[in-house]
């Protein structure tokens, strides 16, 4: 820790930081809280325009409503499938593939990393992926987002470095016991590597939890995730309500927006602290060069 | 290892090297086993993909596979002719380089703010909220976008009314969109890029800045002559990854916030290819211009790296 004087200067110079450390928490609270006040607020509240942060004439309504669509937490399930499923079939093959890429000597090894390195800054443009997509037949079924997927370099890259600073003794001891190379992979260097398994897993569950895009082009509506449910409700594409009148239509859905809005991140905001101690390291071991 | 001229092989030492082989692959076989499905993964999801570009060049013709039928470059004539693809490629330059003015160096001095504060708790807290917006989806920021900005009950033109401003409809009028989209970037993102160069900033050695203090330096002059060249190869090699995906905006940020009314600024490249090639299904035609954009991604990333590399000797690759 650096020495500081109590000078004016320094009290200046704190000052400053600490406003702008304040202004970056309100803008990144606010936009939520306010979702999650109108969520709360009943529509009367909303319309006479009063909702800041706190609810106002608590209600549930939004969310019983939310909670009775019909499509609602078929949705939400699909998304746990993607999240779920998907990062599981990630974590295997990304460490399948990284984990004899981290080995020095194997023959082959460097050239297939530089050919992973390449896929990250060029690739099939979208138009050839969904046509490669379309003739595997997997547009329309689930596999058309938990497949494609499944590696991302950049990923990869991390956990190859990571894989990289494990110290080699233990396998070589490992080794000469007898154990096989699936066996010290799973019984040596995956407990090893907790943070970046927790990292990367992260990662890949944030990609399938938010995705909508891929939903959209590769997967049917009864398969469709909350992220899709809630583009629909934004979009119009999606009936809202039922509601008599206009101005109460709009401020039912800004409750119901709401509402989606809280249920679909809350997962997601609620786990990522807790591995913020992970992914802090991780994602500094993401430089290519290793 | 070495390359040395290879002279021709006596039989023995073919033998040998044979045998050296089989007990390699004997020992590290299981290895390779590992790699057959990621490997094949690579090729289907990757590379093919890649050989797919080749409809650029080629007449796709409905059922006729995903490789076209017959070899012409009426596509690229096309696009070149093609107001709409001048307008999507300027819109896309100007907005990619607008954000990366605007969001290149926010996360640079947000680090070493966040690096300024004393509190260890106080700390902590503001970088973890500060990540929070990296994990929303991009449907959650736009529909929140909607309703903070919303003309009839937006937070931000309520705000505006008591200054006594007109209701903007930011989310339509083509003027707001860069501007939204550009902040609403920086919003999203600079919690969580500072990490990197908060990292950079916590490997630099404590004495450099004792000894400036000795020499009078005030905590601005530490910054400016210690703080930020210390971290200088981290800011270069964000830089060059920076400048490789100037083409690839936040695509389907901007195909969210895309409507009628603001599209002559907010159409860009990738929306146009998605546009022409997934919802007109000018297959061929989309894949011409999504070459071109790859194609200048991949230029752009190999002169950034090559002009870094030799100006300070940082490089990706």
């Amino acid at each position: 820790m650096r020495k500081r004087y109590h000078t004016l200067e320094n009290f200046i110079y704190d000052g400053i930081v600490y406003l702008v450390m304040i202004f970056v928490l309100i803008c990144c609270l606010v936009p939520f809280m306010y979702m999650l006040a109108a969520s709360l607020s009943s529509p009367k509240a909303l319309v006479s325009s009063t909702v800041l942060l706190w609810p106002k004439e608590l209600t549930f309504d939004a969310y019983i409503r939310i909670f009775n669509y019909p499509n609602f937490f078929r949705a939400y399930g699909n998304t746990f499938i993607y999240a779920f499923g998907g990062t599981a079939i990630a974590l295997v093959m990304t460490c399948l593939m990284a984990y004899p890429l981290s080995k020095d000597f194997l023959w082959g090894g460097k050239i297939l990393t530089k050919m992973v390195v390449f896929t990250m800054f060029f690739g099939g443009g979208m138009i050839p992926n969904y046509l490669l997509i379309n003739s595997l037949h997997m547009v329309g079924t689930r596999w058309g987002l938990l497949i494609p997927f499944c590696i991302n370099s950049f990923n990869l890259i991390i956990m190859l470095n990571f894989f990289r600073g494990i110290p080699h003794e233990l396998e070589e001891v490992a080794l000469i016991d007898g154990l096989g190379w699936f066996g010290i992979l799973r019984r040596i260097v995956l407990p090893l590597s907790t943070p970046v398994l927790a990292t990367i897993g992260l990662y890949y569950a944030v990609f399938f939890w938010n995705d909508w895009f891929y939903s959209l082009l590769y997967l049917k509506g009864d398969q469709y995730p909350v992220m899709m449910f809630l583009r629909n409700i934004v979009n119009g594409t999606m009936e809202l309500g039922g509601a008599s009148g206009g101005a109460e239509k709009t401020t039912m859905s800004l409750s119901i927006k709401g509402a989606v809005i809280v249920t679909s991140t809350l997962p997601i905001i609620l786990v990522y602290p807790f591995l913020q101690r992970f992914f802090v390291k991780g994602l500094t071991l993401g430089g290519i060069k290793g | 290892m070495k390359k040395e001229k290879k002279p021709a092989l006596t039989p023995e030492e073919r033998s040998r090297r044979v045998k050296k082989a089989v007990i390699y692959f004997r020992r590290y076989w299981v290895l390779y086993a590992m790699l057959v499905l990621p490997v094949v993964y690579y090729i289907i999801f990757k590379y093919i993909p890649m050989v797919g570009n080749v409809l650029a060049f080629r007449r796709y013709r409905p059922g006729k596979g995903a490789f076209g039928t017959e070899w012409t470059l009426r596509y690229f004539q096309r696009f070149l002719k093609d107001p709409m693809f001048w307008r999507a490629l300027r819109n896309t330059i100007v907005l990619s380089v607008m954000s990366l003015v605007v969001n290149f160096p926010i996360p640079i001095i947000f680090a070493i703010l966040v690096n300024e504060l004393r509190g260890t708790i106080f700390k902590k807290f503001v970088q973890t909220i500060s990540y929070m917006p990296r994990f929303i989806s991009t449907v959650v920021v736009i529909a929140i976008l909607n309703e903070l900005l919303s003309p009839s009950s937006g937070l931000l033109n309520k705000l505006l009314g008591v200054f006594g401003i007109a209701p903007i409809y930011f989310m339509n009028e083509p003027q707001w969109f860069r501007p939204v989209y550009i902040l609403s970037e920086a919003w999203q993102f600079t919690g969580w890029t500072a990490i990197i160069y908060l990292a950079a900033i916590t490997g630099i050695n404590q004495e450099l800045y004792e000894a400036a203090e000795i020499d009078g330096a005030s905590r601005g002059q530490q910054m400016w002559y210690i703080t930020l060249p210390s971290i200088l190869p981290t800011i270069m090699i964000m830089l060059i990854m920076n400048i490789g995906h100037i083409l690839s905006l936040g695509f389907e940020k901007v195909l969210l916030m895309y409507t009628p009314a603001n599209s002559a600024i907010s159409d860009i490249l990738d929306t146009l290819v998605y546009r022409t090639g997934l919802a007109n299904q000018n297959y061929s035609y989309a894949t011409a211009i999504g070459l071109f954009s790859g194609l200048v991604g991949l230029l752009l990333v190999t002169v950034a790296n090559t002009t870094s590399k030799k100006l300070t000797g940082e490089s990706i690759y």
